[in-house]
């Protein structure tokens, strides 16, 4: 991106200022869509102040930053929709979460969106405490009843796990199963 | 009878503030199913055709969602400054969903000057 030159010092550095915060809140994007926004948004400020007398460059450079807003809130949006879409695209559990908590402000859906992606970390926390802990971590059953699933670190008298060697790959299905399924909720959300 | 005339100034000023959010979009198509514009250049038409003081930063994030949907498209045009533009115009299925909006619009309109009388 060409940088603007400003034949005011201060209006230089006003620019150079804006146009790093800029940076700063689109770092999450994917190279391509930092550069087109960056651009986008230096365009804009070239056309408002080109050819402004250098007596009133700060005061017409102030104005025109003033009507773009400040980047933090006006890019909020674009960076929350941009990341929701690379999200989508690439299925990638990274770019879900950073879509997932820059949409949160966009409803209740997208919390319980977290909650399940935590629940899917939660399971693979299981499967380490069975490695470690094979006798505390599974099903748990007491007079047929269901006591737990998960970790425990009181075993009672008549307390019996029921899955054994079998908890871990029913973990990993609960997994996949969950990290699909929020998947796919996920687009549907972003395409309403 | 006595009657205090006093306005909700809060009320109105939130329900102008949803319908400029409603219809911004439907601006844009109508602007820009005249010719193509550069970002800047459509925040000037908006301002000279109505008189909504549009968020000139809002404007982008909206413009992008138009184009991920489809409706509008966009090209980088180089400049003899060295600052490209970006340029935006109205795409088929654009054409066709403002088509459609001016429907609705129409309907409303009437149905809302019909409850008027």
């Amino acid at each position: 991106m060409k940088r603007i030159i400003f034949t005011n010092p201060a209006a230089q550095k006003i620019y150079d200022d804006y146009i790093k915060r800029v940076t700063r809140c689109i770092r999450l994007l994917s190279a391509d869509d930092q550069r087109d926004t960056l651009m986008e948004i230096n365009s804009h400020i070239y056309e408002a102040t080109n050819a402004a007398p250098p007596e009133n460059e700060i005061e017409i450079l102030l104005g025109t930053l003033e009507k773009l807003g400040a980047p933090e809130e006006v890019l909020q949006p674009l960076v929350a929709y941009k990341k929701a879409q690379q999200a989508t695209r690439t299925f990638n559990p990274v770019h879900i979460l950073q879509a997932m908590r820059l949409n949160i402000a966009n409803g209740a859906a997208y919390v319980i969106l977290a909650f399940f992606y935590l629940l899917s970390v939660s399971f693979c926390i299981l499967i380490i405490l069975k490695i470690v802990y094979p006798s505390h971590t599974g099903l748990f059953m007491q007079n047929d009843k269901f006591v737990a699933f998960g970790f425990t670190t009181e075993l009672r008298g008549g307390l019996t796990e029921l899955l054994g060697q079998l908890f871990i790959p029913v973990v990993i299905l609960l997994m996949g199963a969950l990290y699909f399924l929020n998947t796919l909720l996920f687009r549907l959300l972003k395409k309403e | 009878m006595y009657y205090i005339c006093c306005m909700n100034s809060e009320f109105v000023q939130n329900w102008f503030s949803q319908v400029k959010k409603g219809t911004l979009s439907y601006i844009i198509l109508i602007i820009l199913d005249e010719k193509e514009y550069y970002g800047y250049e459509l925040v000037q038409e908006i301002k000279i055709h109505t008189t909504l003081e549009v968020a000139e930063g809002t404007l982008y994030p909206l413009l992008n969602r138009l184009k991920a949907e489809g409706i509008v498209d966009s090209k980088w045009v180089e400049q003899e400054s060295g600052i490209p533009r970006k340029y935006y115009t109205l795409s088929k299925s654009g054409k066709a969903t403002l088509t459609e909006m001016q429907k609705i619009w129409s309907a409303l309109e009437t149905a809302i000057n019909k409850l008027q009388k």
